[in-house]
């Protein structure tokens, strides 16, 4: 951030309150911030100049955040989107992330988790950019998973796999110790390290659509086995 | 002795023994009461008496009585009576005899077989002895049996006093006519059959004296026999009526029971273990009693699960609002905990202030539109002048600071005569509040808002109350959800989410529904929005 130009953001959100806090926090960081309060002037704002990162909300006037979304990942594949969302409907999660965004938050969420994971996308969009450097202490192995614990991603038989934050860092959870069993709350812990607000059933959720794109990438494999009554573990 | 009672309960059952009773009830007294054995008897008897009558009134013309003459009428009227007929002088001796004259002659008119009494038609298979007959009267001897032992004894018939030939005929009945009076007797014919003789005896009065009887005697056998066919059909109709009965009632209980299970079978399978509405009734559309039934059971169930719907929506719509409140409540406070500059702390916590005051507004907001339905039909209503009403609200509104400040005119137009609708002053002075209050908040500033009042007739008379204003108008998009509970669209309005709730609108639909009314959202051509609300107007006011 020192050599170059901070990362812009682009927030785009029509509570009041929130976009104030929001913007001032992300300046705070360092980061350059773009408020918007609907959804077409952000989209006109986006299209003139593509920000780093985008954070949206769902509900919003003019255009809502889904087909904001769609436009952004119409404009560029690499740009970061994050969704705050108010609705814990399973539809709108799925939807936000089957039309390309790349993590998402449940209101009320923390201020600093948010920040975590703004850190944590705008350096895998960074990292991403550049060439795998040599073999270092950063990856993980479990079976045919890979997991580039720097780049934030991740492989399963040699498939790239597609996950948001959250995903990442619960496949590595579970890939730390595979065999071990590790609880709901633990994997709450690993997922969102800032936030304790988060049920059990966010994790069950979670762990669902991880199993979903592990079996899309490589069909057969169900790495993830449910303890009933305990949590999950990965197989041996 | 339970399922024995469940199995009595079953209406296919009931139904079943109701009918079987009612087809033994005429059985009952006719067959087994002997009415028609009586009428019989009593018909014969007087037949009987009217023959004896003509051969006395024959014989009493010519003084003393003379065997002869007796013989001579006899044979010219007996041969074709049913009855023996015997004439006695005053002593009882024999004068003459129909049976003495030969086989009798077939009666003139009527074609019956002729026999003498104990003769059996020939040819002619006796009812008596048919199958059919015997199962009935197994039947009845069996319930005879019963009955008997209840009953005490009767006393038995007369024996036959056989009126030997060459003896003085003076039976009980003949010395009864001897003696100038009608005598009657009966006694039980040998042989062992169950059957009677009946035997008759007039005086022959002649010149005031009495000269001699005349004895008419006849079996009852014929009577009997003509009880087996009565009895035999009766028994024929009598099953027959059963198995009609039977059928019917299965028939019934068809329509009826059968009908009857399969709502509780759907009742059954309404609710889940958990006692959740899973199904519903599917209505029929039978017209009678069970088909309303039905019908009004999948309605009723239909409009549960509409309000558990609405109440399930409404606590995630509710869950929804406060979450943006929350988020904004929770970053500020993260914020005040790490920000030192005065100014900014200030900031932060006037924002969660309002924030909270917001989330207080939701609730109240929430509370009253939730209980709004269960309070619009608990209230008592009364009759309301809606022009007046609406005179009123709008005044309130002319004076309200910010109309001044934003140079908002309301120009109101209503009929001079009162426009009266049922409903509660307050709940009506609502519905005109918020609806002016959402087109205030669109109007631009120096705008006029519209109000008028009038009546319409569309299939009864209507109130209707419009509200016209000169905003941005209604997006096609959103007309359907305008009035859903929460929905709140405010463009390029700051701060406008904060002060609307989302629930004015609903609130206004929600009273108008329950007074039976309805309300409609439309763009006007030339600009802005129209409100219009239709209630029932108070018929014979």
């Amino acid at each position: 951030m020192s050599e170059k130009l901070a990362p812009r953001i682009a927030v785009v959100e029509d509570e009041e309150g929130l976009r104030d806090t929001l913007g001032f926090a992300l300046k705070r960081e360092g980061y350059r911030v773009d408020l918007h309060a609907d959804g077409l002037a952000a989209w006109k704002a986006c299209e003139r100049e593509l920000p780093d990162l985008a954070v949206l909300d769902i509900l919003l006037p003019q255009m809502d955040g889904l087909e904001l979304c769609r436009r952004l990942r119409a404009l560029s594949e690499r740009l970061p989107i994050l969704f705050l969302t108010s609705r814990d409907e399973e539809f709108d999660r799925v939807l936000g992330l089957e039309l390309g965004a790349d993590d998402y938050l449940c209101k009320p969420f923390s201020m600093r988790e948010l920040l975590a994971r703004i850190k944590v996308l705008l350096r895998r969009a960074a990292l991403a950019g550049q060439p795998a450097g040599g073999e270092d202490e950063g990856a993980l192995a479990a079976g045919t998973l890979r997991l580039d614990l720097k780049r934030y991603q991740a492989s399963c038989a040699g498939q790239p796999l597609p996950l948001t934050v959250t995903e990442f860092l619960l496949l590595a959870a579970l890939a730390r110790h595979p065999g071990h069993v590790k609880t709901r709350a633990q994997l709450i812990r690993e997922g969102y390290p800032f936030d304790s607000y988060v049920s059990d059933r966010t994790i069950d959720s979670h762990v669902k659509r991880l199993r979903k794109k592990l079996a899309d990438a490589a069909p057969g494999a169900d790495p993830i086995e449910t303890v009933y009554g305990l949590g999950y573990r990965l197989r041996v | 002795m339970r399922p024995l009672l469940r199995f009595f309960s079953r209406i296919g059952i009931r139904l079943l023994l109701f009918n079987l009773l009612l087809v033994f009830l005429p059985v009952w007294f006719f067959l087994y009461l002997g009415v028609y054995e009586r009428q019989l008897l009593e018909a014969q008897e007087r037949s009987m008496v009217q023959q004896a009558r003509l051969v006395a009134a024959a014989l009493g013309e010519g003084g003393e009585l003379e065997a002869a003459t007796a013989t001579a009428l006899l044979h010219r009227l007996a041969q074709r009576t049913e009855a023996r007929l015997r004439v006695v002088d005053r002593g009882g001796h024999l004068l003459a005899d129909s049976a003495a004259l030969g086989p009798r002659q077939p009666a003139l008119t009527v074609d019956r077989t002729a026999s003498r009494y104990t003769e059996p038609p020939p040819g002619s298979r006796e009812a008596r002895s048919r199958p059919l007959y015997r199962l009935g009267a197994a039947l009845y001897r069996l319930y005879e049996h019963v009955d008997q032992s209840f009953s005490p004894p009767e006393a038995p018939a007369d024996p036959d006093v056989f009126y030997a030939p060459g003896r003085p005929l003076l039976g009980r009945e003949v010395r009864e006519a001897l003696a100038g009076r009608y005598g009657a007797a009966t006694r039980t014919t040998r042989g062992g059959q169950r059957s009677l003789t009946l035997y008759s005896a007039l005086p022959v009065a002649s010149g005031g004296q009495v000269v001699g009887a005349v004895l008419v005697t006849q079996s009852t056998y014929r009577i009997l026999r003509a009880l087996y066919e009565v009895r035999l059909d009766v028994f024929r109709i009598f099953l027959v009526s059963l198995a009609a009965a039977a059928l019917l009632s299965l028939y019934l209980s068809g329509t009826i029971a059968r009908r009857l299970s399969r709502l509780r079978d759907e009742a059954n399978r309404l609710l889940d273990r958990r006692g959740r509405l899973t199904g519903s009734f599917r209505g029929s559309t039978q017209l009678d009693e069970i088909g309303d039934l039905s019908r009004a059971l999948a309605e009723l169930t239909g409009r549960l699960s509409d309000h558990l719907a609405a109440t399930e929506s409404f606590a995630a719509d509710v869950a929804h609002e406060f979450k943006n409140p929350l988020a904004s409540i929770r970053s500020a406070a993260e914020l005040l905990a790490e920000v030192e500059e005065p100014e900014e702390r200030r900031r932060f916590a006037s924002l969660a202030e309002r924030e909270v005051a917001r989330l207080e507004r939701l609730l109240s907001a929430a509370r009253e539109a939730s209980v709004l339905d269960a309070q619009l039909d608990a209230e008592p209503t009364e009759a309301v002048d809606l022009a007046a009403l609406v005179g009123e609200v709008v005044e309130g509104f002319r004076l309200r600071p910010e109309v001044a400040a934003r140079s908002l005119d309301l120009k109101l137009e209503r009929p001079a005569e009162p426009l009266f609708v049922r409903g509660r002053p307050e709940r009506l002075a609502q519905v005109i509040a918020n609806l002016l209050d959402n087109a205030l908040s669109f109007s631009p500033d120096g705008g006029t808002l519209h109000i008028g009042l009038g009546w319409q007739v569309r299939q009864r008379l209507w109130i209707v109350l419009a509200v016209l204003d000169r905003g941005p108008g209604i997006p096609e998009a959103h007309l359907p959800r305008l009035f859903d509970r929460f929905f709140s669209h405010r463009p390029g309005e700051a701060g406008a989410r904060a002060w609307h709730t989302g629930l004015g609108l609903a609130v206004v639909k929600a009273i108008v529904q329950g007074y039976g009314g309805e309300i409609t959202a439309a763009n006007r051509p030339d600009g802005g929005a129209r409100f219009e609300v239709w209630l029932p107007a108070l018929a014979g006011l």
